[in-house]
């Protein structure tokens, strides 16, 4: 782990402190910008937010080519309690640097789109508010120094994602969708916050720095790492909490690009690029695993669905679980590479969709077709993102998956796991799958018949400049050329000068099969016809397995019912007790009352009565009765008192 | 001077109120407010005198109360004796905001406002008695006494079924200081005041040279029946109470000599005795019933000060009297305890799932979230406990928050039912804005209070040699319960369609200026609190770090 130089930083030099500093107010001004943009007016906030943005864009590059070989450190105390001292942390290195480019850029050009996109919104600086929330929050999460201040920022993107997705808070759709992506994530999140437990009880620290030590890798236990995972689970969309994120295309559109690419899902590929000293082999089976399962149920759902954002977000589930094994595997840099290249071309997809979407006023695929004509710059763009997201020849997306698969089979060859050549051969073949779907999408909006009636293809037309620009600028960044300069390997690529080379296996055959794969896949989604969507595979991809379905029947309902009947129990019966106790005791004081009424004082009143006869019968005996109940009383006390003391 | 004053200002407001005539509706709520103010003041000015870098009591006030020789029974001694250590001192403070809130709130109270206010300030006074008394005498009567004001504020300010549930606090309070009381009553019997009893005795001439040696040699002395018991002066002093060398030989509650009753130790069955009686209070389940019925029949403002300062003198109780005098038992039950702290917190937070009233939900997530205190005391780590009594400052101000919401809706529509409305962020975006901060807030968003009380409440259970890893696992799922049960109410009444059983334009109206001054402030502080956390750990660190010290002693 040397080449990440976890190191603690020499004595600040003054360039080094100006970079410090450089680095404190790039985290601080998206929330400088959620603060001033809420309060800004319709029009300014647009405006402001995308030059804050752009402030921050410059002042990330700026930073990611200066940064020397150690990474910048910063700390802080934040919370001491009785000598144990929590302190806040943060550190730019290398990985960072190129996270904090990713965000500010594809935020950047979403922001710009969005100018145009959600022109006639009247909540317009809420809007621009949360995307700056939305930034801040993952800008904190990469620039984290430790895993108290990951989590923090962790959960304010929850906070973020669930104020966007949930944007048109008047659709009940929406705010459900909301609240499902909070709540999924937050399973994920308790996962993680028991792993920070866990990492604090083994090693007394949570600072990213120290965890980093080559030492700790032998005996780091398998929960550490799969609790930590958990978050991932959550934030990265990993089977089983995958659920969330095709409802979270009920947000505006370009959100649905920022999520995708860069501010939410990247941040669980990240958290694993981070803990990879804290993994276990047993855990990184369990993540290779689940990484291996989620590139193929997101591939499988991707294929049938009929709503065109819902194809694209199984298709970026589908691609986490691909950066995910290979985060499983030890190939950070390939799941990182993956994780740039993807953030362009996915974020290029949806802010393209959005064109479609803003063009043609539906979702449903069905209803569009023939578009390339109507649209040739969004149909060029999409189709050059998509090429890359199929994993074509010349397109950046072949070169990282290429980085991924060649790993896998090299993992595969050492990890010494039963079936574990079986997973390459699993991702290779979703590759396929990628491209099966990515076809049959472009098929179905560009090529074809049109067939939506309330809007007629005369009224379809491209939109203005502040949205087209986002999507050049994107499809153009799809290109294998800026990654490398062999469009057919990575491997001088300068960003592996970023990143750790991965070690990939000598296949001579891998590129070729692939790129076969992919021209099949590529051919069959042209070509095939539309199912019958009422046939089990169909519905079994549209309704991603039944997962939500299970969710609802295994969890959801049960959860409430148990509540329910919990709290019925608790008014019943443990209530019931104490009301119980509280009229037994009014029904005992009746009792009690009565004795004392008949009983006591009929006792009374007897003794009475035979004293009186007494009395007439002692009449000529000096009447004691007096005394002798003062002397009864005396001496009861006296027994009394001898017992207390 | 300042904790005394603490607790007679508003004493002598309540006298000032219940002096000037039927006729000055207008004086009464100004006195209080009035008063109020002072308090946060005088507590702010405790808060900056206070010297973080000692342990131990400050600000001590001390007054010979009652001397009473009782033969046998020794020399009854009662002082007035007032302090503030890093665990009280953050409860005085909070309590001092939630008042001066709770008075804001109150400014919709139009019947009986002289009784209302004379209560509210008698109240107040209490409070503070019991949080910054040091003897537990003077403890007890102040703990004893708020229930007066207490019952009435509910019986007679408060909703439909307001007899019913103010009977039922009032029953269910008192039943737990008997406990306290018997508790009390055995630690008088056995604990001596070494310096007066060594003074009596002629030991020593001059309290200064009292030392371990002379107490030791008191102690041989009682022992071999050589120093007449009526010399022996007893005690009511926390100080001493919480000293093991200062237990008689042969008394009952001795740590050294454990008699048993009923086959379990004495001290045992102490501390059982005063933890339950706190633990109504806190409260635990299944001690609890009272809480929702109490919050739901409340007046607001009697809600805002039962959920925001009621409820931590459990916690603190637990602290101070439970914990404090048995550490032995918080040590050996630690298992028990923080299994009863999980149990609400899971209990609670399904509960708060399952409800239809808004009150009533706020009320079930109160015990869930008191339950974290329960599991950051039992845990008896630093990170723990000082998690525990920042906990309970943080849902002081989370709490008093949310149910002055609930009180907004409330008062425009009497009606509380979440099916009632939808889509209120409409019709009422500010008072939506504010209730999210809230809810985020209290399910623990980083960055908020809530989230530092749960962090370090949890950790320190994981940290814990006494408390098993899946309790705290199963603990953690109250972070994911209130997620749920929040966001839930969230989307069912403020998004969506816009709709309501009531006129939504004449009478959901959004907030008012005095609403706003009361929300704004306290989800500012809970923001201040949660960035910024050692504002409390500064106050708790010094003192939690020395009663570590005893536990691993014991």
């Amino acid at each position: 782990m040397d080449e990440w130089g976890y190191l603690r930083p020499e004595t600040p030099t003054f360039f080094g402190m100006l970079q410090s500093l450089l680095a404190v107010c790039l985290l601080l001004l998206p929330f400088v910008g959620f603060l001033t943009v809420s309060l800004a007016s319709r029009r300014l906030a647009g405006p402001l937010a995308v030059g804050l943005t752009a402030l921050g864009l410059i002042g990330s590059i700026g930073l990611a080519v200066s940064l020397p070989e150690q990474p910048i450190t910063l700390q802080a105390d934040w919370a001491t309690l009785s000598g144990i001292s929590f302190g806040i942390g943060f550190r730019v290195d290398g990985l960072a640097g190129l996270m904090l480019v990713i965000v500010h850029g594809v935020a950047l050009l979403v922001q710009v789109y969005s100018l145009s996109y959600l022109l006639d919104e009247p909540r317009l600086s809420r809007y621009f508010a949360y995307l700056q929330l939305f930034i801040g929050a993952m800008l904190g999460i990469v620039l984290a120094g430790n895993l108290l201040v990951m989590y923090a920022f962790w959960e304010l993107v929850g906070l973020a994602s669930y104020l966007l997705i949930g944007f048109y808070a008047d659709r009940p759709a929406a705010s459900q969708a909301a609240k499902k992506a909070f709540l999924m994530n937050r399973v994920g999140d308790m996962g993680m916050l028991i792993g920070i437990f866990l990492t604090y009880y083994y090693y007394d620290t949570l600072d990213l720095a120290q965890l980093n030590h080559t030492d700790l890798y032998a005996v780091a236990p398998t929960a550490v790492g799969l609790c930590l995972f958990m978050g991932c689970v959550g934030k990265s969309a990993q089977f089983p909490l995958l659920t969330w994120l095709p409802d979270a295309m009920e947000g505006p559109t370009p959100v649905s690009a920022l999520l995708h690419a860069a501010t939410m899902v990247a941040a669980g590929v990240f958290l694993l690029a981070r803990i990879q000293p804290l993994l276990s082999p047993d855990a990184r089976a369990v993540i290779v695993l689940i990484g291996t399962i989620t590139t193929f149920w997101g591939g499988y759902s991707a294929l049938f669905q009929t709503d065109i954002k819902k194809v694209l977000a199984f298709s970026t589930v589908s691609q986490l679980g691909l950066m995910v094994a290979a985060m499983g595997m030890g190939n950070v840099g390939g799941a990182l590479f993956h994780l740039l290249t993807h953030a362009f071309f996915k974020a290029g997809l949806f802010l393209s969709a959005g064109s479609v979407i803003h063009a043609v006023h539906t979702q449903d695929m069905r209803q569009m077709g023939g578009l390339r004509r109507a649209l040739p710059v969004t149909f060029v763009a999409y189709t050059v993102c998509a090429a890359a997201l199929a994993g074509v020849p010349l397109f950046s997306g072949f070169l990282s998956k290429e980085a991924i698969l060649g790993g896998a089979f090299a993992w595969a060859e050492t990890a010494g796991i039963s079936l574990a050549a079986g997973v390459p051969v699993l991702l290779l073949l979703s590759s396929g799958l990628t491209a099966l779907y990515m076809a049959r999408q472009w098929r179905l909006i560009f090529l074809g018949q049109y067939q939506h009636e309330a809007t007629p293809l005369s009224g379809v037309h491209e939109a203005d400049g502040l949205m087209r620009v986002p999507v050049v600028i994107l499809a153009l960044l799809s290109v294998a050329f800026w990654f490398s300069v062999n469009p057919f390997s990575a491997h001088g690529s300068w960003v592996f000068g970023i990143l750790p080379l991965p070690a990939e296996a000598e296949l001579p055959w891998l590129p070729p099969v692939s790129v076969l794969l992919v021209l099949l896949g590529g051919w069959f989604g042209v070509r095939l016809r539309e199912p019958n969507p009422t046939r089990l595979y169909v519905q079994l991809s549209v309704q991603y397995g039944f997962l939500d379905r299970a969710y609802q029947w295994y969890i959801i309902t049960p959860a409430i019912k148990a509540a329910t009947l919990l709290n019925r129990a608790d008014q019943r019966l443990v209530d019931g007790a104490v009301n119980g106790a509280g009229i037994g005791g009014v029904v005992l004081a009746h009792l009690v009352h009565a004795v004392d009424r008949f009983g006591v004082d009929g006792l009374v009143n007897g003794a009475a009565w035979l004293a009186g006869r007494l009395g007439r019968l002692t009449r000529s005996v000096q009447n004691g009765r007096v005394q002798s109940y003062i002397t009864v009383a005396v001496v009861g006390l006296l027994i009394v008192l001898w017992w207390i003391l | 001077m300042l904790l005394s004053l603490l607790i007679f200002l508003p004493l002598l407001g309540s006298l000032v109120v219940a002096l000037l005539p039927e006729r000055q509706t207008a004086a009464f709520r100004w006195v209080a407010l009035g008063v109020t103010i002072l308090e946060v003041g005088l507590a702010g000015l405790a808060y900056a005198a206070f010297d973080r870098s000692a342990g131990g009591y400050q600000l001590l006030e001390q007054a010979d109360w009652i001397t009473l020789p009782l033969g046998r029974l020794g020399i009854a001694s009662i002082d007035y004796l007032v302090g503030v250590d890093g665990i009280s001192l953050p409860l005085v403070v909070l309590s001092a905001v939630v008042m001066l809130a709770g008075v804001v709130s109150s400014w919709t109270v139009t019947h009986r406002q002289k009784a209302y206010y004379a209560l509210y300030l008698l109240l107040t006074g209490t409070v503070m008695g019991c949080f910054v008394a040091l003897d537990f005498f003077l403890f007890f009567l102040f703990f004893e006494f708020m229930l007066l004001p207490m019952y009435f504020l509910i019986g007679l300010w408060g909703g439909p079924r307001r007899e019913y549930a103010s009977i039922k606090f009032f029953l269910y309070t008192l039943l737990g200081s008997l406990l306290i009381l018997l508790v009390m009553i055995g630690l008088y019997l056995s604990v001596m005041d070494p310096v007066s009893t060594a003074l009596a005795a002629g030991f020593v001439t001059d309290p200064s040279a009292l030392t371990d040696e002379v107490i030791r040699l008191l102690q041989a002395h009682i022992q071999a029946g050589q120093l007449n018991p009526a010399q022996i002066v007893h005690t009511f002093d926390m100080r001493y109470l919480a000293d093991g060398r200062n237990y008689l030989p042969d008394a009952f509650l001795n740590p050294a000599a454990e008699p048993t009753v009923l086959g379990m130790p004495a001290r045992m069955l102490a501390f059982w005795a005063v933890f339950l009686g706190f633990a109504v209070k806190l409260p635990i389940v299944p001690l609890h019933t009272w809480l929702p019925d109490a919050h739901v029949e409340a007046p607001t403002p009697i809600s805002v000060v039962l959920a925001g300062v009621l409820l931590k003198i459990g916690g603190y109780g637990i602290l101070r009297i439970a914990w404090n005098f048995f550490p032995d038992g918080a040590a050996e039950y630690a298992t028990g305890l923080a299994g009863l702290g999980v149990l609400s917190i899971v209990y609670g937070g399904l509960n708060a799932l399952a409800q239809t009233d808004l009150k009533k939900m706020i009320a079930y997530s109160s015990v869930s979230h008191m339950g974290f205190v329960l599991l950051g005391v039992a845990s008896l780590t630093a990170e723990g406990i000082n998690g525990a009594v920042y906990q309970m400052v943080s849902h002081g101000v989370l709490s008093a928050m949310l149910f002055l919401l609930t009180g907004v809706l409330y008062d425009r529509t009497h009606d509380r039912r979440i099916d009632s409305y939808r889509g209120l962020m409409q019709p009422m975006p500010q008072f939506a804005i504010l209730t999210a901060v809230a809810f985020f807030g209290s399910l623990g968003l980083p960055g908020f209070s809530g989230f530092v009380g749960e962090l370090f409440t949890l950790m320190g259970s994981f940290q814990s040699e006494w408390i098993p890893g899946w309790l705290t696992v199963l603990g953690t799922s109250g972070i994911l319960l209130a997620a749920a049960y929040f966001l839930w109410t969230l989307q069912r009444m403020f998004f969506g369609a816009a709709w309501s059983r009531h006129d939504m334009a004449s009478v959901l109206t959004d907030l008012t200026l005095r609403e706003k001054l009361l929300l704004v402030p306290l989800g500012a502080l809970a923001l201040g609190l949660g960035l910024f956390p050692n504002l409390i750990f500064d106050l708790t660190s010094q003192t939690v770090g020395q009663w570590l010290i005893r536990f691993a002693v014991e």
